[in-house]
């Protein structure tokens, strides 16, 4: 009896997860679109909804990824428990808590990953993780993806830049690249259902597994994707009313050609991701793309103090996400006691966030998201001239 | 064991697709221009949010591309032509992205 409730525990949990996931991340997909004036908001905010649920259906190698590879299962390795399951998710939901009210740039997907691992280790030890897994479909993966999507959208804009320029000074038509924004974030909000929503599948089928519902190895049941797939569209659609009333207020200097390429950019490389199974933090790709873009505008300077409190609250994320799961699995190890303390915790701080949000509910500095801010880590001059000039 | 040959195929396939895309729909917004149909899009609301542009500024943008429509060196079929190439390279750019959506769900390749 206790068994399934602490199953039905999980999973609820996890669901708000994504819930709370796709209420935050509205603003990377849609913030930009909405301030160039491509997108009416709430026509960008029921597109995001829309295609994030599409997206959780596309695929589901990221969602194996988290249910087969990381926690080793089966006949030679462990079988972790939903109570350890729960602690990671503890772990996770509170150090996103933390990063919230402190302003950290931070990943609620690493939060995810670390608060599992940490839980994981605790309740078995070292021999419990495949490291060369972790190693390689998530710590390089965070560290290559935002990168990756930086080049990417360095070069993208570098090009979209040098086909429009006119040396002629006459109008360069680079208005029409808010067009292309409304496909581009739509594209953006697809890539985010595919990545995003997956992982929640993975910790589900991961309970399912340990409790054995489910054979190991195999991938997530078709009302898992689907339950998912709700929570995540249901989220995005409930942060985008929260955006909207925010927005306005403090976005960065984003052109429609460098958004175009910037956005493009993001959606091909957490797709590419996707399709290989690789988790990674869909924000922190944004934020690379914006970042990269941004470089690739003429007369841009790098403020690599910005960029470097950015990347040391990535950094951090993982590790720190691992302590608090691993606190949480120590809670939820002493028993049945464990687990009502590790909920009361879980419900203040769920709480907690859900009073913070209200209150803050007028300021952007927390909502329009990492990848606004991470447009600061570049500084651009005011229309400097282009350097070509032609004879009149 | 790491797969570094998945994080060089993740790189070459978004680089790929990214250019192809963002050329395409370039080149696109360039020979529209050509064309004499220079895009102005005005904002529909939230006019005040920073980078976005005012009525009176996209009125003005407005008449700069109408003046420079008008001296254009171009004859009326050149004109077309570019309109022409405008159009296909936004159709490109389309499918493209749609084509790259298509491989990558295993769903839809029973389908078509």
């Amino acid at each position: 009896m206790e068994l399934t409730l602490i199953v039905v525990l999980v999973i609820a949990l996890a669901l708000f997860f994504d819930f709370t996931n796709g209420f935050h991340d509205t603003a990377n997909a849609m913030a930009t679109p909405i301030a160039t004036g491509a997108l009416r908001p709430k026509v960008a905010v029921a597109i995001a909804a829309i295609l994030n649920l599409v997206g959780a259906f596309l695929s589901t190698e990221v969602a194996r990824t988290i249910s087969g590879g990381i926690i080793k299962e089966g006949d030679d390795g462990v079988l972790i428990t939903p109570q350890l399951i729960f602690a990671g998710l503890i772990g996770a939901i509170v150090w996103n808590m933390i990063t919230w009210l402190l302003g950290l740039p931070s990943s609620s997907s690493h939060a995810l990953f670390g608060g599992l691992i940490g839980a994981a280790l605790v309740g078995f030890g070292v021999q419990a993780i495949d490291f060369s897994v972790v190693l390689s479909k998530v710590v390089l993966p965070a560290v290559l993806a935002p990168l990756t999507a930086g080049l990417i959208a360095y070069t993208a804009t570098k090009l979209a830049y040098a086909i429009t320029r006119r040396y002629d000074g006459k109008p360069d038509g680079r208005d029409g690249f808010r067009h292309g924004q409304i496909f581009s974030s739509s594209l953006v909000a697809l890539a985010h259902g595919t990545n995003d929503a997956q992982k929640t599948m993975g910790i589900i089928t991961l309970t399912l597994i340990s409790v054995g519902l489910q054979p190991v190895g195999s991938g997530p049941e078709t009302w898992v994707v689907v339950v998912c797939a709700v929570a995540i569209a249901l989220g995005t659609y409930m942060g985008g009313w929260r955006i909207i009333k925010t927005l306005g207020t403090g976005l960065t200097d984003v052109k429609p050609a460098q958004g175009f390429a910037a956005e493009t950019s993001t959606a091909a490389t957490i797709l590419a991701s996707t399709h290989l199974g690789f988790a990674l933090s869909t924000t922190q790709v944004a934020s690379g793309s914006v970042i990269g873009s941004g470089m690739g505008r003429r007369g841009s300077k790098v403020r690599w103090r910005t960029a470097g409190r950015i990347g040391v609250g990535w950094l951090l994320t993982l590790p720190a996400a691992g302590i608090m799961g691993a606190l949480a699995a120590l809670v939820a190890t002493i028993g049945p006691i464990g687990i009502i303390i590790d909920t009361i915790i879980g419900v203040v701080v769920i709480s907690g966030i859900f009073l913070w949000s209200r209150r803050n509910e007028v300021s952007s500095s927390n909502v329009v998201s990492e990848v606004a801010d991470s447009g600061a880590a570049v500084k651009i001059k005011r229309n400097p001239k282009p350097k070509k000039k032609v004879a009149p | 064991m790491i797969d570094w040959f998945a994080f060089i195929l993740v790189l070459g396939s978004a680089l790929l697709a990214t250019v192809v895309v963002v050329t395409t729909y370039s080149l696109g917004i360039r020979l529209l221009t050509v064309s004499g149909r220079t895009p102005i899009v005005t904002p529909a609301e939230f006019t005040d949010a920073i980078t976005v542009v005012s009525p009176a500024e996209a009125k003005a943008a407005a008449k700069r591309a109408a003046k420079a429509a008008r001296k254009s060196p171009l004859s009326a079929g050149q004109k077309r032509a570019a309109l022409i190439g405008a159009r296909v390279c936004f159709v490109l750019s389309g499918a493209a992205a749609l084509f790259g959506i298509y491989l990558i769900v295993p769903v839809l390749h029973g389908l078509v």
